[in-house]
């Protein structure tokens, strides 16, 4: 057992996908399009065109029977099966069970599969192919354990030093694999109900550690196209240099393969993400930070390995910093680094860059997702299957339930099981999705609500969120039916720039529950300046903030912990016209908003509660699941 | 050699035969069992497998370990499996078990539907090939978060204006809905993730007509709603939809006949589980 947990850590590390890379530098020039949609549906769209735009939810994260990590994790679900999970159908988890998305069909999906060596292990494990004769094939697919786990971490090792394995490296099967992937992207896409992208992800992990393991900075990013798609797929094998990646995007951007790169787990990136230099360490300039904007304008903030927003030792005043926080490097027991693995910080150097250089590599919206290597994204507490397959396929994997043999938390047997679940699985969360405001469900109107940053995150629940800025909003626009389009006229929507006037501005956050999920508690504005930062709490379900502390009332809801039944009420919407009370009409100022729910149960408990055994004392029994949308920056007039 | 025909002799001279390939094979396996031969081929393997992971050849030194690495291994797996412990392995199990399914499976070749076998499954499967129910309305929303309680009665004041003064414009009436004040063509189940369950329900009950109704409530606030059309579910044609039906039909003749593979396979074998009858 102990080898297979050695092959599970190496394969978790290998699972987690992000890393810190330079991000450009965002300036003015790079204003987001503040232009208010058309107003009237013009010819040629898809039914459902919305003027005033849509939200619709996805998944951009998805991992299927194709990477090589996943398909160790036993999973054998195609990218077949992963649309068909998104649009409603069961599937098979590798442990046997059946595996339905929560909450209904997804309006937009994407297949990412590591574009290192994918494919290859499949054709490895297919008797009669040239590469399921390797000596390397042999062993992985062997009934050794030692032997699997040797040949696992040797790819693993590959993927992250970028020296290719010669004899795996069979690009012939490498690219056929990724033109399947784009062919399966192709034929899901159904304009005006679901939206597929080809995409993969890039995976790049630093490392300052020499025994072979994975274990290091996740600099991790998925890639996306607008449309068509290259016939390959930049990997680590060609350069770990997230940095050589953007200049490879760039150049198929000039042969109109349009693309972008979304960076994930910043927060196990050692610090690596939104490190103050680039890859290779020299000063970030204006040049770097352009290219960064241009081929990132997003970051997923949200996902099962953990909450990328902030960290409760970097925004010690915010009472809900400490949410669903994973520090573990990929696949060791190592605490990831705090400083520069973090989006508020991120936003907040941004600045200070902007102010001391003249340029922003951090000007970034944010998405969620699940990065789930099942093919099917697990976004309900109630019903949880991590993601990492056979892996973390179980209560028992997962450290919810006391290890078999025991039923308290006190006794629990010193083994990689339990150890595993205590450091890793239990801190995962079911965690996310992303929200685009788009005028209809196409592959255009989608991307292009990425380009505008109009993109908001959320750890699981469809929760919808507006959030404009602007001079001229009015208290009674509030109430008018039209609002939406008085708001879109008047100022910026989510991920616009709002330049100064000398005047201040007003916000307007609009926040609309998940119908069929938890009720809202409160809406946030969390106030970033090169300085510092501050969260108000600025519409509640019950009473208004305290205009001292910014703080809402307790709403009084709860869970009934002896059946993770909510008690007590909470809001279908809230909105609310707010001013920024410490406003600074000569301070850049990021401005986003962050929605919580009424307590509920988390997955963990859930799994207790049907185990009729104690929540896990070492992890949270509730959480308030939230939403984050991209920033309004305020630029100061020149 | 008349004699190499009478029966008894063949008998004499294959059972001879038998016997003597019984004893060389037996003799062989035993020594197969308690010899552990590294073949040139494995020598190789393990030369590439360095090499693969160290980027250069393996010097003797590197070849002493991984031999006497390669049979400790070996030595201790036989032993293993002599003394039974890779019988309750789960992962060695289902690992041979994996093995085995994957290489019954896709052995076959698709089978070819005839037309009635299509137009049967097309049948027996309409919930697959059917077009959703759908609906075209418009709405007015009172927000709770907005009126509170009064939310209900204000729509039902409004309702009453509303149909007593047909050409009434509605763009302006209710509260502010974040989403979208007209539906088109939008299907029922779509109403479910929009509003809630309850309000797909209540409005898969309701029947177009020139009237405004409601109040209708939705996991949101509370609803008026002007339902101007409704299509119901439908099943495709058969010839739009052929193509589907046949990969569908053919898909599932695919795992019905892995499934069976692995059934035969299990057939093979007497299962008797303890303590069940």
């Amino acid at each position: 057992m102990k080898s297979y947990l050695g092959l599970a850590v190496s394969a978790i590390a290998l699972a987690a996908c992000s890393k810190p890379a330079p991000e450009t530098s965002k300036t003015i020039t790079q204003k987001a399009d503040i232009t208010a949609p058309d107003a009237a549906p013009a010819e040629g769209h898809t039914a459902g065109y919305n003027p005033d735009r849509n939200a619709y939810f996805g998944d951009l994260h998805i991992h299927t029977r194709s990477s090589f990590d996943a398909y160790i994790f036993n999973v054998r679900r195609t990218a077949d099966d992963a649309y068909r999970f998104a649009r409603g159908e069961t599937i098979k988890h590798p442990a046997g069970f059946d595996m339905t998305i929560a909450g209904g069909p997804l309006d937009f999906y994407t297949v990412t599969d590591h574009a290192e060596y994918l494919g290859i292990l499949p054709a490895m494990d297919t008797p009669g192919t040239e590469l399921s004769e390797l000596p390397r094939a042999k062993d992985m697919f062997s009934t050794n354990p030692d032997k699997i786990t040797a040949a696992f971490q040797g790819i693993g090792a590959s993927v992250r030093s970028g020296e290719p394995i010669e004899d795996m490296y069979d690009k012939g099967v490498i690219n056929s694999v990724w033109m399947q992937n784009v062919d399966a992207a192709n034929r899901h896409y159904v304009p005006g109900e679901f939206t597929t992208f080809a995409a993969y992800e890039f995976t790049s992990v630093t490392t300052n550690r020499d025994d072979g393991t994975f274990g290091g900075g996740n600099l991790h990013r998925n890639v996306f196209f607008k449309g068509d798609a290259p016939d390959r797929a930049f990997s680590t094998l060609d350069s770990t240099n997230p940095e050589d990646l953007w200049d490879w995007m760039d150049e198929k951007r000039s042969e109109s393969y349009e693309s972008i790169a979304i960076p994930h787990n910043s927060n196990v990136s050692d610090g690596q993400m939104f490190r103050l230099e680039t890859y290779n360490g020299d000063p970030m300039d204006a040049a770097y930070a352009d290219q960064r904007m241009r081929n990132e304008p997003l970051v997923e903030v949200t996902q099962v390995k953990g909450t990328s927003e902030t960290h409760p030792s970097l925004s010690p005043n915010d009472e809900w910093a400490d949410f669903e926080i994973y520090d573990k490097l990929l696949g060791v027991y190592d605490v990831s680094q705090t400083e520069g693995s973090y989006v508020r910080e991120a936003y907040r150097n941004g600045l200070k860059l902007q102010q001391e250089k003249g340029f922003d590599p951090f000007h970034f919206g944010l998405v969620g997702a699940s990065d789930s290597h099942v093919a099917g994204g697990a976004y309900s507490e109630e019903d949880y299957w991590s993601k990492i397959g056979i892996v973390d396929g179980s209560p028992i994997a997962r450290g919810s339930v006391p290890f078999p043999g025991t039923t308290s938390w006190d006794n629990q047997p010193d083994n990689n099981v339990v150890k595993n679940g205590r450091e890793w699985f239990s801190r995962w969360s079911a965690s996310g999705l992303t929200g685009v405001w788009a005028e209809e469900n196409t592959r255009e109107a989608i991307f292009d609500a990425f380009r505008r940053k109009e993109t908001f995150a959320t750890t699981g629940p469809r929760m919808k969120v507006r959030f404009f800025g602007g001079y001229e909003y009015t208290d009674d626009m509030l109430n008018a039916a039209n609002l939406t389009r008085q708001a879109y006229e008047g100022g910026v929507p989510m991920g616009g720039d709002l330049v100064g006037t000398g005047a201040a501005p007003s916000f307007i956050a609009w926040a609309q529950r998940d119908p069929n999920m938890g009720a809202l508690q409160r809406v946030q504005i969390v106030k970033v300046t090169s300085d510092g930062e501050a969260v108000y709490d600025v519409a509640c379900h019950t009473g208004t903030p305290d205009p001292a502390t910014h703080r809402c009332p307790d709403n009084g809801a709860g869970v009934d912990m002896t059946s993770c039944t909510p008690t007590g009420e909470g809001a279908s919407e809230l909105k609310t016209l707010w001013q920024d009370p410490d406003f600074d009409a000569n301070t850049r100022a990021t401005y986003y908003v962050r929605v919580l729910e009424n307590p509920s149960c988390r997955w963990s408990t859930w799994e207790a509660l049907r185990n009729g055994t104690p929540p896990r004392p070492d992890v949270p029994e509730t959480i308030q699941e939230r939403a984050y949308t991209s920033p309004i920056w305020y630029i100061p007039a020149e | 050699m008349k004699y190499l025909r009478e029966p008894l002799i063949q008998f004499v001279v294959a059972a001879a035969l038998v016997f003597g390939l019984h004893t060389a094979w037996q003799a062989w396996q035993d020594k197969s069992d308690s010899t552990i031969f590294v073949s040139e081929t494995e020598l190789e393997r393990l030369a590439a497998l360095y090499a693969s992971e160290a980027g250069a050849l393996p010097g003797p030194e590197d070849m002493t370990t991984m031999v006497s690495d390669y049979v400790r291994d070996e030595a201790l797996a036989r032993e293993a499996r002599r003394l039974g412990l890779d019988q309750g392995d789960t992962i060695i199990t289902r690992r041979l078990a994996q093995k085995m399914s994957f290489m019954v499976s896709d052995l076959r070749e698709d089978p070819v539907p005839s037309e009635e076998d299509l137009r049967a499954w097309h049948q027996a499967h309409a919930d697959r090939f059917t077009e959703p129910a759908r609906i075209t309305f418009s709405h007015v929303f009172f927000s709770p978060s907005v009126r509170g309680d009064a939310a209900e009665t204000d729509a039902a004041v409004l309702l009453a204006d509303l149909n007593s003064a047909p050409a009434m414009g509605t763009a302006d009436l209710g509260d502010p809905f974040m989403l979208q004040r007209q539906y088109g063509d939008v299907p029922l189940r779509e109403l479910a993730r929009q509003f809630g369950v309850d309000f797909a329900a209540a409005m898969a009950e309701l029947p177009a007509s020139d009237d405004w109704q409601g109040p209708v409530h939705s996991a949101l606030g509370v609803h008026l709603v002007h339902i101007t059309h409704k299509t119901d579910a439908a099943l495709r044609p058969f010839d739009e939809v052929r193509a589907e039906v046949q990969q569908d039909w053919v898909e599932q003749k695919r795992r019905e006949a892995n499934e069976q593979a692995v059934a035969d396979i299990i057939a093979r074998y007497n299962v008797e589980i303890e303590g069940v009858e």
